[in-house]
């Protein structure tokens, strides 16, 4: 009777370095279509509302300051985000992409989940709209 | 004429004393309308004439102004897919059991009474399967007019048993185990030595995604639904895409098809090859459990380099894929399925070759061709058996039907038999890795799809790893589906488990665990021994005794 066992691989493994990495004291590049943290870029932004519709976590919230003008705030929550990218996949504009640097998306609490986005003075100006309602619920999305 | 519709043709006989209706939904498809005390004679007449097996109880609440609850129990022969159709009044909903013919629809009418609340006449088990224990009697999820806004529980309910009350012993084993890597509770009968009964209680992770599809549109549910199984993700999103594909008339461009194709094998490989790992760890084969993973990691770093996540992969979008192959992933993968290959060919050396494991799979958990039909056991379980069934190669979708799958089929039955298909499975995977990526179609990734759904109802079979996975879906016309049904294939395989443990010692009952999947291993071993008949006095043995009646009897 043939006889196959396994001491050889046994064997190899010892002379061999160990295959579990040692992370966090080396971080390794992450390949580079991982999909970490979502970004947005207001540029070409139109406001449709196209990647808040399918979201499937409730994750993007598209706070419209000015229509005319344009003028939108994205704000994003990291931690109820499934990083499946079919916002990325709505958008028609390419104003979405998912980082491959950012993943290491661990905090004690919850505020640095909530990311906005957008132009510093509309962040600054929908910031100040709150504050000064702070008795109330933020502004809602548009649907 | 073609096999499915010689088949459907047969079937249609069959029923046809029977049948008020016969329409044809799709060309492989037929759907037999019956009256619901016709059902079990009908169930019968199929079983008897060795017509497929039954794959699905789908349950459809069709509303107050309708007023009716409807069955559709699905049976599946090839690529023939009949349903017998039967409807109640909600009010006082009843049905009459088939478990008399098939056995294995005692899950299944477990799982619809409980979402439906339809009371199913004559069968073996009533104690709940998924809803917890003090969820109300009364609330019924899958009824469209549940109260979501109430909590809809009880005081707890006492808690399940199989109904032997004090006659026997009864080892409970879950839902928190260290032998169980997933919540499930088994509840074992036992006289002496021998497995008298056994049920199973799951749900413990019921997240009640069937009915939350219901309320979200057909995108968000394509990753609500990929979210059923860490392992299988991406045959769940396939199945769905699918069956909705189908229902809005699109075609998926080729190069997706593959794509699509390519990642469900990749996926099998890597399934298979968690489970060699487990299945090994629970013989104690440590050092196997730890180097298949170890090579498993191959596998897990090609989907992260294609797809950008190594357990969700997401790779489907309604009408296409999201992700295309350039050069160098051609290249990682052809690399990565020849490593694959080499390692599963050794793996298969080891299993059937090694004396020592093969004492803990040779000749244990057998199960006949006969039993696997009747069962109506799936994948790597019923082809252990000796049972051609690979809906790839029965019914193939996708990339399948350019290029076709070699059925792995082993004939032994028992554990070492599903090793070998298990294994072997790893071969082919590599080799349709390789055929797909010679074949790889140019062109777009992506057709539109529309937002709203044509009404209408499909069903998609497909294979994922642990055997065949059945979804049914129907679009009221609408943004959000009215019904998605999916029925894994572990439901179907658990059951045979269950049936195939009565009458065996109990020392065998994790190996026959094992080889289905959901594995785990070792009972508590108790030292208190009930007589079979349960008359003569209760004794206490002591451990070394234990350990002398076990050497003996198993010598
Ligand atoms: S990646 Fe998915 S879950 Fe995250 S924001 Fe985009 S659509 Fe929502
Ligand atoms: S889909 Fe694109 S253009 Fe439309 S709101 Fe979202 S980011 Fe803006």
């Amino acid at each position: 009777m043939r006889i196959t066992t396994i001491l050889g691989d046994m064997l190899r493994a010892l002379v061999r370095r160990p295959m579990t990495q040692a992370y966090p004291a080396v971080r390794r590049d992450a390949p580079s279509r991982l999909r970490g943290q979502l970004h947005w870029d207001p540029e070409k932004c139109t406001g449709c509302c196209l990647c808040v519709k399918d979201c499937p976590a409730d994750a993007i919230e598209m706070i419209t300051l000015d229509k005319a003008a344009r003028r939108f705030v994205l704000r994003y929550h990291a931690d109820r985000c499934a990083f499946c990218a079919q916002c990325v996949q709505n958008c028609r504009f390419k104003c979405l992409s998912m980082s491959s640097d950012q993943w290491e998306l661990a905090a004690k609490d919850k505020e640095p989940f909530t990311v906005y986005y957008g132009s510093e003075e509309d962040i600054h100006a929908l910031l100040e709209k709150c504050a000064a309602r702070a008795d109330q619920a933020l502004p809602a999305a548009e649907p | 004429m073609t096999e499915t519709s010689r088949l459907l043709e047969q079937a249609a006989q069959i029923t046809t004393p029977w049948g008020k209706s016969f329409t044809a939904p799709e060309a492989n498809r037929l759907d037999v309308v019956i009256d619901a005390n016709d059902l079990p004679a009908a169930a019968a007449a199929l079983n008897a004439a060795c017509w497929g097996y039954l794959a699905a109880i789908t349950g459809l609440d069709r509303g107050a102004d309708d007023g009716r609850i409807e069955a559709l129990y699905h049976f599946c022969a090839g690529a023939a897919v009949a349903a017998l159709r039967v409807t109640t009044p909600r009010a006082e909903a009843r049905l009459p059991s088939i478990c008399a013919a098939y056995p294995s629809a005692s899950i299944f009418e477990r799982e619809l009474s409980e979402m439906l609340g339809v009371t199913f006449v004559g069968t073996p088990d009533v104690t709940p399967l998924f809803l917890p224990e003090d969820w109300s009697p009364d609330a019924y999820p899958l009824r469209k007019d549940i109260d979501l806004s109430q909590p809809n529980t009880v005081p707890v309910r006492p808690p399940p048993t199989n109904g032997e009350n004090g006659k026997h012993f009864i080892i409970p084993i879950g839902p928190q185990h260290p032998a169980l890597k997933e919540p499930g509770h088994f509840e074992f009968s036992v006289a002496g030595e021998t497995v008298i009964g056994a049920t199973v209680r799951l749900g413990y992770a019921h997240r009640g995604i069937e009915k939350a599809v219901e309320q979200r549109n057909w995108v968000q549910d394509l990753y609500l639904l990929e979210r059923i199984c860490g392992i299988c993700s991406h045959i769940h999103a396939t199945a769905y895409c699918l069956g909705v594909e189908k229902l809005a008339e699109v075609t998926v461009p080729p190069r997706a098809e593959t794509i699509r194709t390519l990642f469900a094998e990749l996926e099998r490989l890597h399934s298979h090859m968690l489970w060699l790992g487990v299945a090994a760890h629970e013989a104690g084969f440590d050092t196997l459990f730890m180097a298949a993973w170890r090579d498993r990691e191959t596998v897990m770093d090609l989907l992260e380099q294609i797809s950008g996540n190594r357990v969700h992969y997401s790779v489907n979008v309604l009408g296409g894929v999201k992700f295309d192959l350039e050069p160098q992933h051609i290249d990682a993968l052809l690399n990565g399925a020849a490593f694959i290959e080499e390692r599963a060919r050794y793996y298969f050396d080891l299993v059937n070759h090694d004396p020592l494991f093969n004492r803990r799979t040779r000749g244990v958990g057998v199960m006949t061709a006969e039993q696997a039909e009747t069962i109506g056991v799936v994948g790597p379980t019923a082809r252990g058996s000796g049972i051609v069934r690979d809906v790839r190669v029965e019914a193939p979708y996708l990339a399948y039907t350019r290029c076709p799958v070699e059925p792995i089929v082993e004939t032994d039955g028992d554990l070492a038999a599903r090793f070998s298909v298990r294994i072997r499975e790893l071969l082919e995977s590599c080799r349709l890795i390789r055929v797909l990526l010679e074949t790889l179609p140019e062109g777009a990734l992506q057709t539109r799809m529309p937002r709203r759904i044509r009404a209408g109802e499909a069903i998609s079979r497909v294979e994922a790893p642990r055997g065949e996975l059945f979804y049914f879906v129907k679009s009221g016309g609408g943004e959000m589906p009215e019904r998605i049904h999916a029925r894994t294939p572990t439901l179907c395989n658990l059951a045979s488990a269950l049936i195939l443990s009565i009458g065996r010692p109990l020392a065998d009952i994790p190996m026959i665990l094992v080889g289905v999947d959901p594995c785990f291993s070792c009972n508590d071993r108790t030292a208190t021994i009930h007589t079979a008949d349960g008359s003569a006095e209760d004794e206490t043995w002591t451990w070394e005794r234990l350990r002398r009646y076990g050497i003996e009897a198993t010598r």
